[in-house]
Order: structure tokens, then C-alpha cells, then sequence
């Protein structure tokens, strides 16, 4: 049992777990921390892999696929925008819709250009950095911009959250947009920026999934969108404690693929449960109350 | 509601409208006839008993998930766990049924029924249990305890009660079955539409008259639009919203009879695909009336059958855009609605 968890393939495969997760758990953290529920973060996802497959597969340059991917997102994230703030409509129902609207895109286009309801040809992935991957053993890992990326930006969000002028507007939005805007704040703006920052984040996670898997597949998502989250919950809303709970997801992700290759005595669908069963507990408050920013999910 | 009624009406064909608008251009963009497929699939629709019978079959699970969910959206309460409240107890009902048919007959409908009413209706109790005690928004809970079901059935399904090599539970006996519409209307013949349609029409309209006319039905959407003039009326809000909620989540379990009792006979893995979500757009559509609802389930009827009808000339998924779009369209159109709604009120 030990002996697995410390093995170097267990750790190569919790980081690989834990970027999805991250750029998932702080895109929803932007976005809510501008007063913005965001509960599409798996539509996200889903529509932004199946884009760098569909463009990589027709194109077969990942680098302008990536970045087409990404334009596909901010162009979602503008019309996520257009509901939730220039419409004020209800943030929940919309992004019930989204979810619904970019699953469906992603199934539909899925059969209508590759004749499959299960997944897509097979493609490129990202290039990897040149100098970075010559390193020995774990070069494959670190050699990886976008997990690189995905550890970085504990660093950059807690930065810009908490240490700049972008970040304290953005906040201002979210807690309290009235006094903002009586302040002079452009409250519009900062919530518009922080759905986009969400848009590209999570597309960055829907991304990195194809590209790792070099296929897309049906249900290949399963779900991280909404463990994103949970771990942003539990993390309470700030980025580094946001860290600390994707890699704890992460980690059990992890243990349930060990579980399911060598057998266990645990089922392996009581760890899938774990993180949403935590999330409950964490809400009710019995590990310390959370608070979401006060704002949060009201439109203005 | 009759003051409501015309605005209602206006932004729902408008947002109609707008759907079939853009799906059209959608379809001319890849290069299909959006007339052609629109037609192939309306004729495919109505044109035959087959095609009726089956709509009906596709709607009648929507008519009961939306009327749940209805009460659920009248007190306020953001129930976006239909999705694990169906799977909960469709798989209590099949389950229980399969142990007890042998024993006690006829007796194993009903008691899988209310079994399968009571578990669902538990798992909307926790949600609206958390939400009154600790004020935690049930959106995030449900969303939540839609993936703990999805585990829990899953583990309960594959380690106890499953057929070898399959994802579902084991056969109910012949006797069981509900009867098929075709029985009594002949022209249906081969559908497999069956009698939890007729229930789920009444259903709908028992609702409506509890909703709209009976005294619980104004204290639950007092709670709705108001909780803190609701309280000083001295109406127990706590109580209206924790009952109702439940009750909701426990009327979503019904669509387990249609499937099991009307169609497969056995519960499946995966059976109620986003079912649970989908009926939150009919309910919304319908601005959550349970009557309204019968026509919105039967709009959306229409789109799951009708993309099977036109699967050979464009992907039936095609039909999800569809159901998305509409309810990305109500939104827009309620709002510009009310918008100028208020307007022309005020000048």
C-alpha cells in the first residue's frame, strides 16, 4: 500500500490529476470572486477539448489549435457575460444552459464530422518544452506547459487576487458592487474579466485533457468541472487553500485508478464519492465555516 | 394569471421561434436544409400512430421530472439534483419490486412505488434540511449529491443486485407490466407508450390546482416570492419549503415507473440521461405551471423523438443543441419582455 503511494508513477500521476482540477477549481474562483456563479465549468471544459481536437485533427498544428481553443472559450465567456450581466439573468439557469448547449455542440459535431458517439480519432499533443524535457525521469511531467502553468498559477491568482489593483476591484465587485460602482469602479467590467479569466482557465483544463489523452472522448470530463468546484468551496475561496484541496482530490483520484487495476478492499465508487460527501460536510460547517464573497451569484 | 398570461405567451413562441431561427442557420451553415429536415422530422412526428405513441413516450417522463421540479422552483428552492433524486429511487423501485413480486403479486407495485417516492424524497431532504439549518444555497448541495447517487447506485447496482455482465438490475415478472396505450388506441400500435402518461397528465393537473388554489399552494409561493413577508403573514416558512422540496424531489422518482413498469421492465445504469436537467428547462419554460409543463414536455417530446426521425439526413444529437437553445432563448426573450413589459407600464 505504502509502497505505492510513494512510487514515482503515483506522484506523476496525482500531478497529472491535479491540473484539470486547478485550472478548473481557479476559473471558478475569478469568476465567483467577481459575484459570479459559474456552474458551467464542465461545459467549459467539454467544448474546449473537443475544439482542440477538431482543429488539431483538421489543421494538425497543435500550437494554433490551442490557441483557437482558447478564442472559442473567451468567445463562450462573452456570452456567458451577456446573460448573467448586461441581462442580469439568473446565473444558475444559464449555466445549466451552457452546460447543456456546449455538451451538446460537442456531441453533435463529434458525430457529424467523425461518424462516433464515443470519441474522436487519434491526434498530436502539445509540444513540450525542448530543455525542460531532457531532464531525467520526470522530464515528460515537468516538460509540460500547461502543468507547469497550472502550479504557477497558485502563485500568479494569489497574487492577483489578493496583491494588485485588478484583484481588489475584482473583489470589490464581488462583495459589494454598489459601493464599488459608488466608488467610481467599473463593476461591469471587473465581473465581465473575471468570467473571461474563468472562460480561459477552464478551456486551458478542457485543453490539457485532450491534448494528454490525445483523443476526445465522450464523458472524458466525467465530472471534473463540478469537483472544481467542490475543491474551490472547500478551499473557501482562496487560491492556495484551493491547492491544498484539488491536491487532495487529486490524490484520491489517483488511489481509486490504483484501486481499480490492483484491487482493494475499499469499493472504488466510495473514494468517487469523497469529494462531493466533503464538500457537503465542509458547507454545513463542521470543518470551519465558509464564506463565499457576499455578492456572490446576485446579479447586478 | 391571466394578466401574466399573454406576456408569457408572447416571449414563449418568441423564444420558440428564435430557436428554430438560429437552429436553422446552424443547419444551413453545415449544409443542410433546415426546411427539409424541419418537415422530414414533423411528418415523422405526426405523421403515424408510431411516431405519436412514441413523443407521448418521451414526454411522459419530462411531464413528471418538470412537475417536481416545478414545485421545487415555486418555493425558490434550485433543485439541480433531479438527476440523482430519478436515479435514487427508479433504482429502489426496480429493486424492491424484483425481491418482492415473487411473494406479494399485484402488492409490489405500489409499495416499490412509495419506496421509490421515499428515497428520492430523502434526497431532497438533505438539501433542504442543510439549507434551512445552516443557510448553505442548495444549488452546490444538489449539484453535489447528484454525483454521491451516481456513486451509491452504481456500488449498490454492480457489487449486489446487477445481471451478470450487464449495468441492470433483473427482470420484473410479465404480470407487472402497465398496459400500453396501443391497447385502447389502436393507431399507436408498437409505441411504447403506456398508462403513466394518463397518470402523469392528471399528476400535472392536480398539481395546478394545488398550486394555484388551494392554500398551501399560496403559502408555498408566498415562501417563493417573499420568505420574510411570508414569515410576518406567520406562515412557517421552514416548513412549507423543507416539505415541498421533498415532496418535488419525490415526484421525480415517478419517472422510474415509466421506464421500468411502462418500457424495460428493469432499471439501468444511466437510464435517466440528463433527464434530471433537462426537465429544469420544461419547467422553466413553462414558468413552472404544471398545465404549461404538459405542453412544454411535449415540445421537447417532440425534439427527442424528431431527432431520431431525422438521424439518417443530420446527428440526432443535434436535437441537444436544440433543447439548449431553447432554453438560452426563454431566458433572453422573458427578460426583454418584462423589460418592456415594465416600460410601456411605466411611460
Amino acid at each position: 500500500m505504502l509502497d505505492i503511494i510513494i512510487s514515482l508513477s503515483f506522484i506523476t500521476q496525482v500531478i497529472r490529476m491535479f491540473t484539470p482540477y486547478y485550472l478548473g477549481a481557479s476559473a471558478a474562483n475569478f469568476s465567483e470572486r467577481g459575484g459570479v456563479i459559474n456552474i458551467a465549468i464542465e461545459g467549459f471544459m467539454i467544448l474546449s477539448a473537443f475544439s482542440y481536437a477538431f482543429f488539431t485533427i483538421s489543421f494538425g498544428y497543435p500550437m494554433l489549435s490551442l490557441l483557437l481553443s482558447l478564442i472559442a472559450g473567451i468567445a463562450f465567456s462573452f456570452l456567458f457575460s451577456l446573460f448573467t450581466i448586461k441581462l442580469k439573468i439568473n446565473q444558475i439557469i444559464t449555466g445549466v444552459g451552457f452546460n447543456l448547449l456546449m455538451a451538446g455542440l460537442a456531441k453533435f459535431f463529434m458525430m457529424y464530422f467523425y461518424n462516433s458517439s464515443s470519441n474522436t480519432p487519434n491526434f498530436q499533443s502539445l509540444p513540450k518544452l525542448p530543455i525542460l524535457s531532457l531532464i531525467p525521469f520526470q522530464g515528460n511531467i515537468i516538460a509540460d506547459a500547461i502543468i507547469v502553468f497550472s502550479f504557477l498559477l497558485i502563485f500568479i491568482s494569489q497574487k492577483l487576487i489578493f496583491k494588485t489593483r485588478f484583484g481588489l476591484r475584482l473583489r470589490s465587485a464581488g462583495e459589494n458592487p454598489e459601493a464599488a460602482e459608488s466608488l467610481g469602479i467599473k463593476v461591469r467590467f471587473y465581473k465581465t474579466s473575471g468570467i473571461v479569466i474563468c472562460g480561459v482557465l477552464s478551456s486551458l483544463g478542457g485543453i490539457w485533457l485532450a491534448s494528454s489523452q490525445q483523443t476526445f472522448s465522450d464523458g472524458m470530463i466525467a465530472g471534473r468541472g463540478y469537483i472544481a468546484l467542490a475543491a474551490m468551496i472547500i478551499g473557501k475561496w482562496k487560491p492556495v487553500n484551493i491547492f491544498a484541496a484539488c491536491l487532495m482530490f487529486s490524490f484520491f483520484e489517483a488511489l481509486e485508478i490504483t484501486f481499480q487495476m490492483t484491487g482493494s478492499v475499499i469499493p472504488t465508487q466510495f473514494i468517487q464519492m469523497l469529494p462531493y460527501i466533503m464538500t457537503i460536510i465542509v458547507l454545513v460547517g463542521f470543518i470551519g465555516r465558509t464564506r463565499p464573497p457576499a455578492a456572490d451569484g446576485i446579479p447586478y | 394569471m391571466s394578466r401574466k398570461f399573454l406576456p408569457n405567451f408572447i416571449s414563449v413562441t418568441v423564444s420558440v421561434l428564435l430557436t428554430l431561427i438560429i437552429a436553422g442557420c446552424f443547419l444551413y451553415f453545415i449544409g443542410k436544409d433546415p426546411v427539409m429536415v424541419f418537415s422530414k422530422m414533423f411528418e415523422d412526428v405526426f405523421g403515424t400512430g408510431y411516431g405519436i405513441g412514441q413523443t407521448i413516450f418521451k414526454t411522459t417522463p419530462l411531464i413528471l421530472c418538470g412537475c417536481g421540479l416545478a414545485l421545487c422552483f415555486h418555493v425558490s428552492a434550485f433543485n439541480i439534483g433531479a438527476e440523482g433524486q430519478i436515479n435514487i429511487g427508479a433504482f429502489l423501485m426496480a429493486v424492491i419490486v424484483f425481491y418482492l413480486d415473487d411473494y406479494i403479486g399485484y402488492f409490489a407495485f405500489p409499495v416499490a412505488v412509495l419506496a421509490g417516492f421515499a428515497a428520492s424524497a430523502l434526497w431532497g431532504f438533505i438539501p433542504a434540511i442543510i439549507k434551512v439549518k445552516r443557510e448553505v444555497s442548495e444549488v452546490i448541495t444538489t449539484i453535489m449529491l447528484n454525483f454521491v447517487a451516481f456513486a451509491l447506485v452504481n456500488y449498490l447496482l454492480m457489487e449486489k443486485v446487477a445481471v451478470k455482465s450487464t449495468v441492470r438490475t433483473p427482470e420484473i415478472i410479465n404480470s407487472l407490466f402497465l398496459p400500453k396505450l396501443s391497447e385502447y388506441i389502436p393507431s399507436l400500435q408498437g409505441s411504447s407508450a403506456n398508462i403513466t402518461f394518463i397518470f402523469a397528465l392528471a399528476l400535472a393537473v392536480f398539481l395546478y390546482f394545488i398550486i394555484y388554489k388551494t392554500i398551501y399552494g399560496y403559502r408555498m409561493r408566498s415562501v417563493g416570492i417573499n420568505p420574510v413577508a411570508s414569515k410576518y403573514m406567520g406562515i412557517n416558512i421552514n416548513r412549507i419549503y423543507i416539505l415541498t422540496f421533498i415532496i418535488g424531489a419525490g415526484i421525480t422518482s415517478f419517472v422510474g415507473i415509466n421506464f421500468i413498469f411502462g418500457y424495460k421492465g428493469y432499471y439501468e445504469l444511466g437510464f435517466s440521461s440528463n433527464l434530471g436537467f433537462t426537465a429544469i428547462a420544461v419547467s422553466l419554460l413553462a414558468k413552472n405551471n404544471p398545465i404549461g409543463i404538459i405542453f412544454s414536455a411535449f415540445l421537447f417530446g417532440i425534439l427527442d423523438f424528431g431527432g431520431l426521425a431525422v438521424n439518417n439526413m443530420v446527428p440526432k444529437e443535434i436535437m441537444l443543441v436544440l433543447q439548449a437553445l431553447v432554453i438560452l432563448s426563454i431566458l433572453i426573450t422573458d427578460k426583454l419582455v418584462n423589460k418592456y413589459i415594465t416600460k410601456t407600464a411605466n411611460a
